[in-house]
């Protein structure tokens, strides 16, 4: 596709469009050039526009697609999959001053917000009304037009779902210019093809979201915690598909191993699960969350989850049920990214998902390649619902023999996940990095079919290029 | 040894609080209760403590029914007894009728038990109303010796050794006992209760001990024996985000702090 480079003159257009908010060259911030995994690249965007509407968004790209500007948008760049980068150039859309939270709707328990609002604002307000925004991705500063972009999920998505399911409607402009709606405040749809499911997990190649409205639900009352510390690793993650099997829905469900908590405690400067209990040391944990509208009702739920692990072989069940106690809980499980980065120089990453009760092969092969491929390999992730972030460290590797080996253990992952039934992303998406993966999992047709969809959101291709479907 | 540990039920100070207009005190309403974090680090070292040098834990709360909450869950980490002290006579006590109740409470479950405790353990302060104030109240009402801030404590002749942390460092302090020892934040957290000691501090009788049952003067606790009269309860006054001054040079810097400072007429 041969795009046409930004010129002076629309610039100047553009600087009329969102005035004082446009930036070129040495005012670009550096940040702008990749998203939180600099490994897979940095792409300089021609011109940076700090959209504060949505008429601004739809007069940029009216004038992008007239003249064959590439157009990524970009919230707050935490996507680990080189969503956001802008691999051809052009404009960066940045829409992280279309941060308002413009109405609830309580009624119909929905709340419509700009694109920008991160997660953590909208959790934090919805929570004062005793509501609860079920998506809750590790990272709480992302935006959640970028988390509806990636279909994020996070630690609840084992009882509620991911993003996906909370989205109601959203505005979009499409490529043209044109701004639509998508989608109803509605419970239910059954009125042609789900144009809004198409744009949700898109990466912003099909349109750029201008407006969401999302969906909510009461504040559990009550939450308790269960720390799971076992001997045995194998045991442990056999423990997981029993917890659903005893019919038991934990709101999260996560697993890990000692190497990564310590690393967070490191990190943390903190203690925080007991390393050696009854005499025994803890080789693995599950960190587990209830809800409930009561402890009553909480109760023989927990009790029940601690039957089930004690049969697996479970050293002990900690309870962290006061407001205290589980954020400590919680603290090492949502430190693990930054921990991770802060024990190395630099790290790939893959967050494949395969059904549940396949988490045991797939976790037991990953730690097989840390010997077979000579490389350390540090993996969590949601066990409860089979999505797992595998992370490969350089450590004090050459740069060379860390990619390379990077590359061969990412590749047996992704296999080995294909074999099990699995997908290539659970929640981070596709970006640029992850496209040949993509296509090796779904074969020509899927791919072809994407395209396609692509073509006729965009038939310039001037949204996000070279992401999800296609390779520049 | 025979331990104490005196606790509070306090509001989750994770949380914003937020004054009730209409009542003009804080809306504490939707806010969840949780033992008061140094009450905590006062009970994980006691428990230490005790497993390292045997012994028995009490816990005590002044406190309303909700506080009998608290106390169950210092059971089902490290406590083997709790006593409620329960009464409207103790309702809007200020630290003085804290400390008075918490002595004659004391006195009570002493003569209850039939044994005398060697080591009282208060947090510091409280993280709702911070004034550090009951535990030397204690200790001075009760006339026995006091050990503020400490995060360390082994057994020594005639009485314990104790680490007390000071702004400079440390002093280690011998202390006779019977003593109060107030305890600031130690190298460690408290521990996670299990499922097992969950379900055995649910068992636990936690009896309630009235203002008659423990011969106390009414009229020294409560609002009404209150030598502090709470006035005016406000919200701090939000802080501007400050100015962040940084030029080429040390000597720069300064005087472009100075010129500000002398623009400001702050000299």
């Amino acid at each position: 596709m041969g795009y046409n480079k930004v010129t002076p003159e629309l610039i100047e257009k553009f600087k009329e469009i969102a005035p004082g908010r446009v930036f070129t060259g040495a005012d670009i911030n550096e940040d702008y050039t990749h998203d939180e995994m600099p490994i897979y690249g940095k792409y300089d965007p021609d011109v940076v526009i700090e959209v504060a509407s949505k008429e601004e968004i739809s007069a940029v790209m009216k004038l992008c697609n007239e003249n064959l500007i590439p157009v990524s948008a970009r919230g707050a760049g935490t996507g680990l999959a080189g969503g956001c980068p802008p691999v051809a150039g052009g404009v960066t859309l940045v829409t992280t001053r279309m941060n308002k939270i413009l109405s609830y709707d309580l009624a119909n328990f929905t709340v419509t917000v700009q694109p920008g609002v991160l997660l953590n604002t909208l959790a934090e307000d919805a929570a004062k009304q005793g509501l609860l925004y079920p998506p809750d991705p590790g990272e709480k500063f992302a935006t959640l037009g970028g988390n509806v972009s990636t279909n994020a999920g996070g630690m609840r998505a084992v009882k509620y779902g991911t993003t996906r399911r909370y989205v109601r409607s959203m505005e979009v402009c499409l490529a043209n210019g044109d701004i639509i709606r998508l989608g109803a405040n509605v419970a239910k749809t059954s009125s042609g093809y789900s144009l809004l499911n198409l744009v949700i997990g898109s990466e912003g190649t099909l349109a750029i979201i201008t407006e969401l409205t999302l969906e909510l639900i009461p504040q559990p009352k009550e939450t308790v915690s269960l720390i799971v510390p076992f001997e045995d690793i194998d045991a442990c993650i056999g423990a997981v598909p029993k917890i659903f099997m005893a019919g038991l829905k934990p709101q999260a469900l996560e697993f890990m191993e000692s190497e990564i908590v310590y690393m967070a405690e490191k990190y943390l400067e903190r203690d925080v699960f007991p390393h050696v209990v009854d005499g025994v040391e803890a080789k693995a944990y599950l960190l587990t969350t209830f809800d409930g509208d009561s402890m009553d009702a909480l109760d023989p739920i927990i009790e029940k989850a601690s039957e089930v692990v004690f049969e697996e072989g479970a050293i002990d069940v900690l309870v962290a049920d006061t407001p205290d106690l589980r954020a400590k809980a919680w603290s090492a499980r949502n430190a693990f990214y930054e921990a991770i980065c802060a024990a190395t120089t630099e790290l790939d990453e893959c967050d494949v998902v395969v059904p549940i009760d396949k988490i045991p092969e797939l976790l037991k092969y990953v730690n097989s390649l840390e010997d077979e491929v000579g490389i350390k390999i540090r993996s969590f992730g949601h066990a409860g619902d089979g999505n797992v972030h595998v992370y490969v460290l350089r450590e004090d590797l050459p740069r060379e023999e860390f990619l390379e080996k990077a590359e061969i253990a990412l590749g047996k992952m992704y296999d080995k996940a294909n074999e099990l039934g699995g997908l290539v992303s659970g929640e981070h998406g596709i970006g640029h990095s992850k496209f040949d993966y993509l296509k090796k999992s779904l074969g020509e047709d899927s791919i072809d079919l994407m395209y396609g969809i692509k073509k006729v959101f965009d038939p310039n291709l001037i949204l996000n290029p070279g992401k999800v479907c296609y390779k520049l | 040894m025979e331990i104490l540990v005196c606790v509070k039920q306090v509001p989750d100070d994770s949380v914003e609080i937020t004054l009730d207009k209409s009542t003009g005190m804080p809306a504490l309403d939707k806010v969840a209760v949780i033992t008061n974090a140094f009450d905590g680090y006062a009970l994980e070292m006691a428990t230490r403590f005790k497993e390292a040098h045997g012994g028995n834990i009490t816990v005590v709360s002044v406190g309303p029914e909700k506080a009998r909450d608290t106390l169950r869950n210092c059971c089902s980490v490290g406590a083997n007894a709790a006593y409620l002290v329960n009464d409207a006579a103790c309702e809007n006590s200020d630290t003085y009728g804290t400390a008075y109740a918490l002595s004659k409470a004391v006195a009570k479950i002493e003569a209850e038990k039939g044994v005398k405790f060697d080591i009282i353990f208060c947090g510091k302060e409280t993280t709702d109303y911070t004034s550090s104030q009951v535990g030397p109240m204690l200790a001075e009402i009760m006339d026995i010796p006091q050990v503020t801030n400490i995060i360390a404590l082994d057994p020594a002749e005639g009485g314990l050794s104790v680490k007390q942390e000071t702004e400079e460092g440390y002093n280690m302090v011998d202390v006779a006992t019977p003593c109060v020892v107030t305890v600031t934040k130690p190298s460690y957290d408290p521990r996670y209760p299990t499922m097992k000691s969950k379900m055995a501090a649910r068992k636990v009788q936690i009896p309630d001990i009235t203002a008659a049952d423990m011969g106390a003067d009414a009229s020294l606790m409560g609002e009404a024996g209150a030598k502090c009269k709470v006035v005016k309860v406000f919200e701090p006054a939000k802080k501007e985000a400050g100015v962040k001054i940084k030029e080429e040079t040390v000597e720069e810097t300064v005087a472009k702090a100075v010129a500000m400072m002398s623009d400001a007429k702050v000299f």
